[in-house]
């Protein structure tokens, strides 16, 4: 893991070593003269060599210092602390929908297997995987924004201002990320149900006596969502991802806004920044994936 | 000629109801794609002041946006530029997949374990983010976008392609081949790929499916494909500014992401049911 994340911090920094176009010379703007833009570069620490600024850099991060943006007069650190916790709420808030919600179905649809229900769970699933996260915010914006007016597009309230109104506004993006992982997390555990279903301790379990309730919940269910959290630990990191476009849909200034507003202004350090926390929160996911599977399943550890 | 024949026999196994209504979405939007290179119905460029914003109709059947282009004839526009990206994307992304994942699948050793410690550190990246990254680099532009998506698209299919060969390797028809003198080009090539082909086609498939989310999502955000070319998410990003007054000009372009989407997702489906 420690390996992995060190390749990750070096693709990042090399990655934005290796392209045209000096920052210096976009921060003074085309008119500087060669002696100002060498001071700044020498400011800026630029003309040392690869490796030891590669080093600089990841000991700088190590410690929580990101540098200075360079078209902002502020830390990195304070222009991305400002903005993490509407990213966070977000996937936090559709992370427990795609939880709460797909349990249930994906119980439901396994209990009438092959009934009608079963079938139109199955093409509903299919099409709802196949929906874009930002063409569902439109749809919503469409249908409950500007029809039913259950909210009012584009009237983002700070979580400094009124918490509440944050959440509230919050909810219709969480929902346009959660529904097509509901779906396909509805998928998987119906089939892992199923096939769980046809073990030979769901047998055993039954012939000492337990109902069904009590082999689906104590027996079924825990085997069956081991596939599961390996599937909403990738998830996670789909959603900060996919909350990049969406907030663009609901105009909310999160991470994603940033992030785009950095590349377009060639804002190296914010952009690192970004890119390198949401591949740590990858990272720390998978960890906390290998830990819970430890949890849940005795045999894996052994 | 092994390629061919393999491929054939996939189409002839292959009968669900997934497969076949995948197959239908599919080749509907593929021919759409197909006549919007020669002909639509407007110019899709062409403005016309005096039927802006005007809704669905039998001249225009999606409607137009508010310059008084036809959406319906920028759709078809859309569709081909979406499907010309997201074909070269999977070829560049499958192309190279293939040629690394197999010689890591094949070899092993030190080659093997160097590629897959690149993989596993590009693999923490969500591949909409790499892509993004790579843009930023880049800059936008349709040429780009689709080197980015390929570039983002590589890393999965090596990593399938490896597995399937690492599961190949070592076995009987891979050391009789080898004893009658076949070098590795052939072995790796004739030999073996065919027989992890069912599971190639599918990825292959959820590639198509990714790569249209992703040129979409890339458009969408305003660095994908740039105007005055037609892209289904650029429409998407248009329309959505004038939802409350012309709905259509975001809904259909929307509609038809989710078509083709859905048509990739429901042959992928039907190609690892029937393996």
């Amino acid at each position: 893991m420690l390996l992995t994340l060190f390749g990750v911090s070096f693709l990042v920094f090399a990655a934005f070593e290796i392209i045209p176009g000096d920052p210096a010379i976009s921060k003074l703007g085309t008119d500087a003269t060669p002696e100002m833009i060498a001071a700044l570069r020498e400011q800026m620490g630029l003309n040392r060599p690869f490796i030891v600024r590669y080093f600089d850099w990841l000991g700088d991060c190590i410690r929580g210092d990101f540098g200075r943006s360079y078209s902002y007069n502020r830390t990195v650190i304070s222009m991305i602390g400002d903005k993490l916790p509407i990213t966070v709420t977000m996937t936090i808030i559709s992370m427990l929908l795609v939880i709460a919600v797909s349990i249930p179905v994906a119980l439901l649809l396994a209990k009438y297997m092959g009934s009608t229900i079963d079938r139109a769970g199955y093409i509903s699933n299919q099409i709802l995987m196949a929906v874009p996260s930002f063409f569902l915010g439109i749809l919503i914006t469409y249908i409950f924004g500007l029809t039913l007016r259950f909210f009012t597009p584009g009237g983002y309230i700070s979580y400094r201002q009124n918490f509440a109104g944050f959440i509230g506004y919050l909810l219709a993006p969480s929902v346009a990320i959660a529904i097509p992982k509901c779906a396909m997390s509805v998928k998987l555990l119906r089939s892992a149900i199923l096939e769980e279903w046809n073990k030979d301790y769901v047998r055993t379990a039954y012939s000492r006596g337990n109902s069904t309730m009590q082999v689906m919940y104590r027996h079924v269910l825990k085997n069956a969502l081991i596939p599961l959290i390996t599937f909403w630990g990738m998830a996670v990191a789909d959603m900060i991802a996919g909350s990049i476009v969406v907030e663009q849909v609901f105009n909310i200034p999160g991470l994603g806004r940033i992030l785009l507003t950095s590349i377009s202004n060639r804002d190296y350090p914010v952009v690192e920044a970004i890119i390198l926390l949401i591949a740590v929160v990858v990272i720390v996911m998978n960890l906390i994936v290998d830990i819970l599977y430890r949890c849940i399943d005795p045999r894996i550890s052994k | 000629m092994a390629f061919i024949k393999s491929i054939k026999k996939i189409f002839n196994k292959y009968h669900g109801f997934n497969f076949n209504a995948g197959l239908v979405i599919t080749g509907l939007i593929f021919i759409i794609a197909l006549v919007g290179c020669f002909y639509t119905p407007y110019e899709p460029t062409a403005m016309n002041v005096s039927i802006r914003n005007t809704a669905p109709s039998l001249a225009h059947i999606f409607g137009c946006d508010d310059s008084g282009r036809d959406v319906f004839s920028r759709v078809m526009e859309g569709i081909r530029n979406t499907f010309f990206i997201s074909t070269m994307t999977v070829l560049i992304g499958s192309g190279f997949g293939i040629i690394l994942g197999a010689a890591a699948g094949y070899y092993g050793g030190k080659f093997d374990e160097i590629l897959m410690r690149i993989n596993d550190a590009l693999f923490a990246f969500p591949s909409v983010l790499l892509a993004l990254v790579i843009v930023s680099l880049l800059g936008p532009g349709f040429l780009n976008v689709t080197v980015a998506l390929g570039i983002a698209f590589i890393p999965s299919f090596a990593r399938i392609v490896r597995s399937g060969f690492k599961s190949q390797v070592n076995m009987d028809y891979v050391q009789s081949a080898r004893l009658m003198g076949a070098g590795d080009l052939r072995i790796i090539f004739v030999h073996i790929l065919p027989n992890i082909l069912p599971v190639l086609m599918s990825s292959v498939m959820i590639g198509f499916n990714n790569a249209v989310l992703a040129e979409a999502g890339l458009s969408y955000l305003g660095i994908g494909v740039q105007p005055p070319r037609a892209s289904l998410g650029l429409m998407l990003k248009d329309g959505q500014a004038l939802l409350a007054t012309a709905p259509w000009n975001a809904l259909f372009p929307g509609m038809v992401i989710v078509l083709m989407v859905l048509g990739f997702a429901l042959l992928s489906e039907g190609i690892s049911e029937a393996s």
